[in-house]
């Protein structure tokens, strides 16, 4: 091979890899997080990972060794009869959903479905023995408990990066393309969607009398089972986590990181704006008395119910996940930083960090 | 940097195009294909520079002085450096006219590319740092998410059609085809039969269709429609200087014009 020829090839291998490089095709995303009693479980990229709650150790990890073609985001979910549902948004066609031991992170089943074009960014729903599985390819997939296809999917339009919240007798879903679904789960009947006024990327709350549900278009809107919904509130900015319903009091956050706390019995606003240290995505959590936000420039805040801050412990990272308490433990996954997952008490003390093992 | 000077700027621009379309199905895919016409037409007198410097060193090669000059000092390589840039000063040539544009614009290239992909944004991170990358004049929640819905394909995901159970990567396929044709046309002839220059040429008509084939392949769909649509205009360009090779197109096209020069 004569030099030209050879410095043609490099140049054009380095333009290859340049191009490679800059490739969206395997994106990057924040954890998902789970836990139950005994474990933390964690979606992070290559791996699902469970982590023992007492001492923060790696139980294990799936798989075992990084697939490159399997990637991770969605929160893991924790069925009744003793399976860790998560799906891969990574390159691999058509994309499995997988239902691991969440004692052993064995493989129960793996469902490749050969629908399903798109990837699984949102947690499934498990009800009655059915799984509701919402895809990037804007359809809600029914499975069985044992991962086989369990009615026919249902076409909601834009992709459905959220899971569907349930009061029992019917789904509520929310699709990017700014639309809200309401699913009869006996008859599977699909109401016409209601327009919201911007994406709306994660769940609805539930609560007493319908959903309330935070988007894009910086309002929360209340939605009754029969569809009749209204802006009940707004926020300054986009309304990225899921709204927390308590009692009679609704919770939630805004990207200008401000925390809200509106009364649902009188409409009006609980306390002045709090705005910790900076934007928040992450869904808020209420815990006995307290409301915990994250925050983008890394702060976990613990609030009482007047809004005033009780104690705040910057993680070192910045938080994209939603906190989530296990027994006595606040677990926060940050993006990106040296651990995958710290714990605190409810005073604010750590009480240990995961780093997952290379 | 190069976030604020390129890839935002682009990314709103594309995304303007996208809102003043109506953001509808289909829409990302006509703001890609105008969005691509508008970066040929700004790199326009970029792309007719390349030509011309290009044609003019094809001419070099096959001028008689040049050739003599090559035979004359072959084994003495400072004084052919020497001899080579006396001819380029005799003849107004600038040696480096045909390259410059080209590593100009692939800062375009590379920023166009991330640019659509940006938008394209296929996580809630993605999205995120989308959202803050859209200027504030822009009908941001209006148009988040993009309909990434183009005739049959998914702009964010490579692209193949099912035929008789294959999947069938139609897009790479014409994108190797247009590039290969744009490159054969745009490949000067030659009769000097040492002649660096155009056996470069004929291993960039080969290679190119297959990397950028290649990347049809595995990445997003809606790059391929750059490339294609940037393909068309490239050989629409040279076809209107009147250079465009042809014959080149058919087996053995360049040969033929070669020996019939030659007589």
């Amino acid at each position: 091979m004569n030099t030209k020829r050879l410095i043609l090839i490099s140049l054009i291998a380095l333009g290859a890899l340049v191009l490679s490089a800059c490739s969206g095709q395997v994106s990057n995303n924040w954890h998902g997080l789970a836990a139950d009693a005994e474990r933390a479980y964690i979606s992070s990229g290559s791996f699902v990972y469970a982590v023992n709650l007492k001492t923060g150790k790696e139980v294990w990890r799936y798989p075992a060794a990084a697939d490159s073609k399997l990637m991770f985001y969605a929160t893991p979910v924790l069925t009744a009869d003793g399976q860790l549902l998560i799906g891969s948004a990574g390159a691999k066609h058509p994309f499995p959903l997988v239902s691991l031991d969440p004692v052993t992170g064995k493989e129960k089943w793996v469902e490749s479905f050969t629908k399903a074009k798109g990837a699984w960014l949102a947690s499934p729903l498990v009800l009655n023995d059915n799984i509701y599985a919402p895809n990037t390819d804007g359809f809600l997939y029914t499975l069985d408990m044992n991962g086989k296809e369990a009615a026919d999917p249902i076409e909601l339009g834009g992709a459905l990066w959220a899971a569907p919240s349930t009061d029992g007798v019917s789904l509520y879903i929310t699709s990017l393309d700014h639309q809200f679904h309401i699913i009869n789960i006996a008859s599977g009947a699909v109401a016409d969607p209601i327009d919201l006024g911007g994406a709306a990327p994660s769940s609805p709350a539930v609560g007493s009398d319908g959903v309330y549900v935070g988007s894009f278009a910086s309002t929360v809107e209340f939605v009754e089972p029969n569809g009749r919904h209204e802006v009940i509130a707004t926020a300054k900015n986009w309304i990225w986590g899921s709204p927390v319903v308590d009692s009679e009091t609704l919770y939630y956050a805004d990207l200008d990181g401000k925390v809200y706390s509106l009364d649902l019995a009188t409409g009006s606003q609980n306390w002045d704006v709090v705005q910790p240290d900076g934007p928040i995505v992450a869904s808020l959590l209420v815990v006995g008395d307290q409301l915990y936000a994250a925050t983008e420039a890394g702060t976990l805040v613990a609030l009482d119910r007047e809004g005033k801050t009780v104690w705040e412990k910057t993680v070192g990272a910045k938080i994209y996940t939603t906190p989530v308490v296990a027994g006595d433990l606040i677990l926060v996954a940050p993006y990106q930083a040296e651990f995958a997952l710290a714990a605190y008490d409810t005073q604010g003390k750590q009480a240990w960090t995961f780093i997952p093992a290379k | 940097m190069w976030d604020t000077i390129i890839i935002n700027p682009m990314t709103n621009t594309l995304l303007w195009i996208y809102d003043a379309l109506g953001h509808g199905p289909h829409m990302f895919g006509l703001a890609i294909i105008l969005f691509t016409i508008l970066i040929k037409l700004i790199t326009w007198p970029l792309n007719a520079s390349q030509v011309k410097g290009a044609q003019a060193m094809q001419e070099l090669q096959n001028d008689k002085d040049w050739q003599e000059i090559q035979k004359k000092y072959a084994k003495d390589k400072e004084k052919l450096a020497q001899e080579q840039m006396r001819v380029y000063k005799e003849k107004g040539i600038n040696p480096f006219a045909s390259c410059l544009p080209t590593l100009i614009q692939f800062p375009i290239i590379i920023g166009l590319y991330q640019s659509i992909t940006h938008a394209l944004s296929v996580t809630p991170f993605d999205m995120l740092k989308l959202a803050r990358a859209i200027y504030a004049f822009q009908n941001v929640e209006g148009i988040i998410p993009l309909n990434s819905k183009f005739l049959w394909m998914d702009l964010g995901r490579p692209e193949s059609i099912q035929v008789l159970g294959f999947a069938l990567p139609t897009l790479a396929i014409i994108v190797a085809l247009t590039t290969y044709i744009q490159s054969k046309l745009t490949m000067p002839t030659s009769t000097n039969p040492n002649d660096q220059s155009a056996q470069m040429t004929n291993m960039m008509s080969i290679y190119m269709p297959l990397m950028l084939g290649w990347f049809a392949l595995n990445f997003a769909s809606g790059i391929a429609v750059y490339f294609i649509i940037s393909n068309l205009l490239g050989v629409a360009q040279y076809a209107a200087t009147g250079r465009a090779n042809w014959s080149n197109l058919l087996p053995g096209g360049n040969k033929n014009k070669k020996s019939s020069t030659k007589k």
